[in-house]
């Protein structure tokens, strides 16, 4: 009979890669039942903590790179236990001592962001061609504000638009920004969760001396994980700037009056939090307050909005791997969108953007419902 | 003066001490200093060979002065300031080093901690060198009592006093006594009818000879000192006159508005003119002007126009009664919970879903539905789910455990298997039956055929994903046993909600100068062995307002409560703080900077002689006046700066 | 051997002393250099104290009262508040670092919080190096 003894070691190289928090888990079981995955398959997030106690772990399970990080169980675990961190340290004892697998996706993805300085593996000095044909300027010293959009919307074809909605509207009100060009790298906030803790490092060293050599004071950025990563890591690294996500940014543009949106968008829309933006970061209002403001556009929400919002599916190192179908949480969020009569489903994510789209497309629903980033309809808007 | 004789001894407190500090080492130093007659150390100091060497060395070398290094004064300072009075010695000729909490308990390291000791010791003796005897003056007790709450506790407490023939001012802001024990319906784990036990002790309080009643009140300002309070207390007005009235009950029965009632948490009604409940203890109403028509619009006076008696009084205002007593008993209970922060488990959104005490008003044979176990749409549930530590052990809301929860998840799944053919589910983390027959109770309900569910519950939702779940609430969670998430369709809900602090807890404590412990419930002068003192002399905590407990437990303590105020009632007087301020009227240039820091009002300015005097009844000894003093004509006995100064010397050595 | 620095502390009987005493009780580890010396009231602490405490040799001095509020006495812990407010502000010319000196409120239940209080205080003085008085610097100097 196979009988489990308590392997310290196993634990102890948890721990040492960050999983101190595991300790406090008295084992309720809350974490799973909140765990969105177990609306599409089994994921016991309760029993990954105790067998990390226990030193029980299974380095070569998916378990280990299941999680989105989407943070509903954290919100809510009333130990207070950063099961985030744990799997972090979990996907770091894979990782970086070789003691399991990690999957071929994200093997790719990590190599090609440590090589290139993108997840996509495109030549770093295509970084800015979305903008080929707008007229953007340069970060140079002295500009106020520096607009970092993220490697999705610079390199993938059906996310630029976001980026280019956004410096349509920074021309449009004549805002002093520019972009730091193509030395720029990932903001590496993904594949810190995925595990990753030295391309981390790399990526995050290399943007704080670009940013800081080029004396930038305030970054202006369209995706939730580039603003989560720059406000809350970066520091401790000594890359201390002021980050602004384009929600915030915009929506107090037209509190102050600068922006003014006066086409009409004659729409059902349905916002989606994305988790960086919501719960990791307790931003909820500002993408609402402009919506609201776009004339003829009507609100509407989820079922499970804000503190409670469901995870696109693309969180942890997420966007990189392949989720088959029927396990896909962007389905269920287009489904229930649908069901409430949604014409276009809005987002302030690049990851959101992706999946959304790709769902919709998949479900083959793209006459019924649209996906927008808000800049997108802010652009329109105009 | 006589020559200073110092004898020192060096407690090992078993291991406690001697297997970090060098208890040998640090004796021996000892010797070393200045006056030092002898120096012993021994495995127990506080036992009585401890004690009797000490006793015997005063005797034999003509010791004056006595240091103990040990643990913390305020463990056995009284013990060895005992000890050596029966020498012969003042007690206040003693100095304790706490070479325990401060030393051993707190680090690892041998050499540092024995260091540490020898400094501390060092310090004492120095101290203890300037010690002068201090004549320790007594006043008389008042022998009357002030309880503020009376829910099972204060009534305990009370009675325990009342019926030793001592009065007692029992003061309970709600109209009636009765507190949240008379809204149970029955009690753990014997399932005894919560009122049919406590009624009788009620009505014992509204007829004794030695209890003052007073509902409809509260406490708005306390001063003075152990042995003589003062309480300034508001009775609101009832708008009936207590002499009058006879309870008779017509006024309710004819007034013509109503409003949620409180007793029943809002799922019952109640007229404007009300007693809370039928058995109220006095049965007396009271009118509630934000729904009596007479207040809202000028116009009914129903009530006056059929009572026979008189009774009803629209003129009636607050009435400010001043009440002097020698002690006081806080036992304000607790609130419970509201758990609508927690929106997944849908309290206050879906019909079915209730609180822990809203569940006991169901369940009460006088609640709202009349003891019937029905949904909102008076239909019997077919099952039940009840979810354990809605707002207890969790950080989101309160670290602790409410310690009763999981016993009343277990009085109500046997209410509801009683009455009900419903299935019963219980969701829970830990089951917690530490009581006496709670786990024969916990035994007998799984006997009973409970289904119980190890997991916290994730979700209460309404949104069914097949046929069997349509129109139910379903809980959503962890069968942590199983390792899958589970989902179970019922009718009900019942959250076993927290108990908390009172939400005024704050002001209460301040009030009456005793502190909160972090959870907020009043804290007690030692956790183990000083449970219903407080840090303020005089004023005792019982009950839930000290923490979360069950009746035993309440009513344990009210009782220890009521012993601690009749041992000082029965012994007349109390010691007066011997420590205290004094002015050297030679010195004092009548500056009157220390009559105004005083917060005791202790400090007079004698106009004729143009200095300040301290009255010692009122002084209470914390030396803030002579920390002021500018022509330093204030001396702080037993803490002189001569003192003082010694010991930050012995602690630098 | 690193240096450990002397700091003496004063702490009230009500709340302080009794943190003091759960920090023990609890077996929370924590730095030994604090040496406490009780007061009743922290409003009993008088500047003079401290000044004693460094001329003896202290390298920092750290008093502890009732939370604002608490006050066993009322109102005796605002009294040194103020008065530290004072101090605080004579520190420089006497040539003695802010750091070492300190006034914080720690209540009976509150042994982490002492335990923090201690060995951050201790940290710091311990980056500050033994004290010094100005009168011997110039001496020495």
């Amino acid at each position: 009979m196979k009988v489990l003894s308590p392997y310290k070691e196993a634990t102890d190289v948890i721990l040492e890669a960050g999983g101190e928090p595991l300790k406090l888990c008295y084992q309720c079981g809350l974490c799973t039942g909140i765990c969105p995955w177990n609306l599409v398959r089994s994921f016991v997030v309760r029993r990954i903590m105790h067998e990390a106690q226990l030193g029980a772990t299974d380095f070569g399970s998916e378990d280990a790179w299941t999680c989105v990080t989407c943070r509903a169980c954290v919100q809510r675990c009333p130990r207070g236990v950063e099961i985030i961190d744990v799997m972090r340290a979990i996907r770091r004892a894979v990782a970086s001592l070789g003691i399991g697998v990690v999957p071929d996706a994200l093997r790719i993805s990590a190599k090609n962001i440590a090589g290139v300085g993108n997840p996509l593996g495109e030549a770093p000095e295509k970084r800015d061609d979305w903008a080929k044909d707008i007229k953007v300027k340069t970060f140079a010293s002295g500009t106020e504000i520096l607009y970092f959009p993220c490697c999705i919307p610079s390199y993938d074809p059906d996310v630029k638009t976001v980026a280019r909605s956004t410096v349509t509207i920074f021309n449009k009100l004549g805002i002093d920004y520019g972009l730091i060009g193509t030395e720029a790298k990932c903001c590496g906030e993904s594949i810190r969760k995925a595990g990753y803790e030295d391309t981390f490092q790399s990526l995050a060293q290399n943007n704080i001396n670009l940013f800081t050599s080029n004396g930038v004071k305030t970054v202006v950025v369209s995706s939730p994980h580039c603003y989560h990563t720059f406000k809350n890591e970066y520091p401790e690294l000594g890359g201390k700037f002021e980050v602004i996500h384009i929600t915030q940014y915009l929506a107090s543009l037209i509190e102050q009056g600068k922006l003014k949106l006066s086409k009409k968008i004659n729409k059902k829309v349905i916002y989606s939090d994305p988790c960086y933006l919501g719960r990791h970061n307790d931003i909820y209002d500002e993408p609402r307050e402009i919506l609201q403001s776009i004339p003829g556009l009507e609100l509407i929400e989820f079922p499970d909005a804000r503190e409670d919002g469901l995870c696109c599916g693309g969180g942890g190192g997420r966007i990189w791997m392949d989720t088959p179908k029927g396990e896909r949480f962007s389905d269920i969020r287009v489904e229930q969108a649908v069901e409430k009569g949604a014409d276009i489903i809005a987002v302030a994510c690049p990851y959101c953007v992706l999946n959304y789209r790709d769902s919709v497309l998949s479900m083959g629903k793209a006459e019924t419902i649209q996906v927008k980033d808000i800049s997108e309809l802010v652009a329109e808007a105009i | 003066m006589e020559e200073v004789k110092i004898g020192v001894y060096v407690c090992h407190c078993g291991l406690n001490i001697a297997d970090i500090v060098d208890v040998e080492e640090v004796s021996k130093y000892a010797t070393t200093l200045p006056a030092v007659v002898v120096s012993r150390n021994y495995k127990f100091m506080c036992s009585d060979p401890g004690q009797n060497m000490i006793k015997e060395d005063i005797k034999e070398l003509g010791l004056n002065r006595v240091v103990v290094a040990s643990c913390s004064p305020l463990m056995h300072e009284p013990t060895f300031r005992g000890a050596i009075q029966e020498a012969g010695v003042n007690p206040y000729l003693f100095e304790m080093a706490n070479i325990r909490e401060h030393c051993s308990w707190i680090t690892e390291d041998h050499k540092e901690a024995t260091e540490k000791a020898k400094a501390l010791v060092s310090a004492a003796i120095r101290r203890v060198y300037y010690h002068q005897p201090l004549e320790i003056k007594e006043v008389p007790v008042n022998p009357n009592t002030l309880i503020i709450g009376g829910g099972i506790a204060g009534i305990q407490a009370a009675l325990e006093i009342a019926d030793s023939e001592h009065k007692v001012y029992l003061v309970e802001r709600d109209p009636s006594i009765g507190g949240h024990m008379i809204q149970f319906d029955k009690t753990f784990p014997t399932l005894d009818c919560s009122a049919c036990i406590l009624t009788p002790k009620m009505t014992s309080v509204g007829m004794h000879p030695y209890i003052e009643l007073m509902t409809y009140s509260e406490v708005e300002e306390i001063s003075g000192f152990v042995g003589s309070f003062k309480a300034r207390i508001r009775k609101k007005a009832r708008y009936v006159d207590e002499d009058k009235c006879n309870g008779c009950g017509v006024c309710v029965t004819k007034c013509p508005w109503k409003a949620d009632s409180e007793f029943d948490l809002g799922l019952g009604e109640r007229k404007a003119i009300y007693t809370p409940f039928a058995q109220a203890v006095p049965n007396i109403p009271v009118i509630d002007t934000e729904h009596c028509a007479y207040f809202l619009k000028g116009k009914c006076r129903a009530c006056e126009k059929f009572c026979e008696l008189g009774a009803i009084d629209f003129e009636q205002v607050d009435q400010i009664v001043e009440v002097e007593v020698g002690n006081i008993i806080v036992t304000t209970g607790y609130d419970s919970f509201d758990p609508t922060p927690i929106t997944q488990y849908g309290y206050g959104k879906f019909d079915n879903v209730y609180t822990g005490l809203e569940f006991e008003r169901i369940c009460n044979a006088v609640g709202p539905t009349s003891g019937k176990i029905v949904l909102k749409d008076g239909s019997e549930p077919k099952s039940v789910a009840i979810l354990h530590c809605v707002g207890s052990r969790d950080e989101n809301y309160h670290e602790y455990c409410s310690r009763v929860c999981c016993m009343y998840a277990l009085k109500y799944s046997h209410l509801i298997k009683e009455r009900t053919d419903a299935e019963v589910y219980q969701m829970y983390i830990d089951m917690r039956c530490f009581g006496k027959g709670y786990e024969e109770f916990y035994k007998r309900l799984s006997e009973e055929g409970v289904n119980f569910i190890r997991g916290k519950a994730a979700e209460v939702t309404d949104r069914a994903i097949n046929e069997d779940e349509e129109g139910k609430l379903i809980v959503c969670g962890e069968d942590t046993l199983l390792c899958k998430t589970i989902r179970v369709p019922v009718d009900m809900v019942i959250l076993a909600t927290a108990l908390e602090p009172r939400s005024d807890a704050a002001e209460v404590a301040k009030l009456l100068t005793i502190t909160q412990s972090a959870d907020g419930f009043f804290l007690e002068r030692h956790p183990k062995l000083d449970p219903v003192a407080t840090m303020t002399e005089g004023v005792f905590i019982a009950g839930c307002c000290q923490g979360p407990k069950d009746i035993p437990d309440a009513v344990a303590q009210a009782s220890a409560a009521a012993t601690r105020v009749l041992a000082l009632i029965s012994k007349g007087r109390v010691e007066l703080e011997a420590a205290t301020a004094v002015i050297d009227e030679e010195k004092c240039s009548g500056c009157r900077i220390c009559n105004l820091l005083c917060p005791y009002s202790a400090i007079s300015f004698i106009v004729d002689e143009k200095v300040s005097r301290i009255n010692e009844v009122l002084c209470k000894g914390c030396g803030t006046c002579v920390a002021a003093c500018p022509s330093v004509a204030i001396t702080h006995k037993q803490f002189t700066t001569e003192e003082i100064t010694a010991e930050i010397e012995g602690v630098l050595v | 051997m690193s240096f450990e620095p002397k700091i003496v502390g004063f702490l009230c009987n009500w709340c302080s002393y009794r943190g003091a005493d759960l920090a023990g009780t609890a077996r929370m580890k924590c730095a030994p250099n604090v040496r406490i010396i009780r007061v009743m009231c922290s409003g009993r602490v008088e500047p003079a104290f401290i000044f004693q405490a460094f001329q003896l040799g202290a390298d920092g001095v750290l008093v502890l009262g009732c939370h604002p509020g608490d006050c066993h006495y009322a109102e005796g812990n605002y009294k040194t508040l103020r008065r530290m407010a004072l101090l605080e502000k004579m520190l420089p010319q006497l040539g003695i670092e802010a750091d070492r000196v300190r006034l914080d409120w720690v209540s009976a239940s509150e042994g982490d919080r002492f335990v923090s209080i201690v060995d951050d205080m201790t940290e710091k003085v311990r980056a500050l190096g033994t004290f010094t008085q100005n009168s011997e610097k110039e001496k020495h100097g």
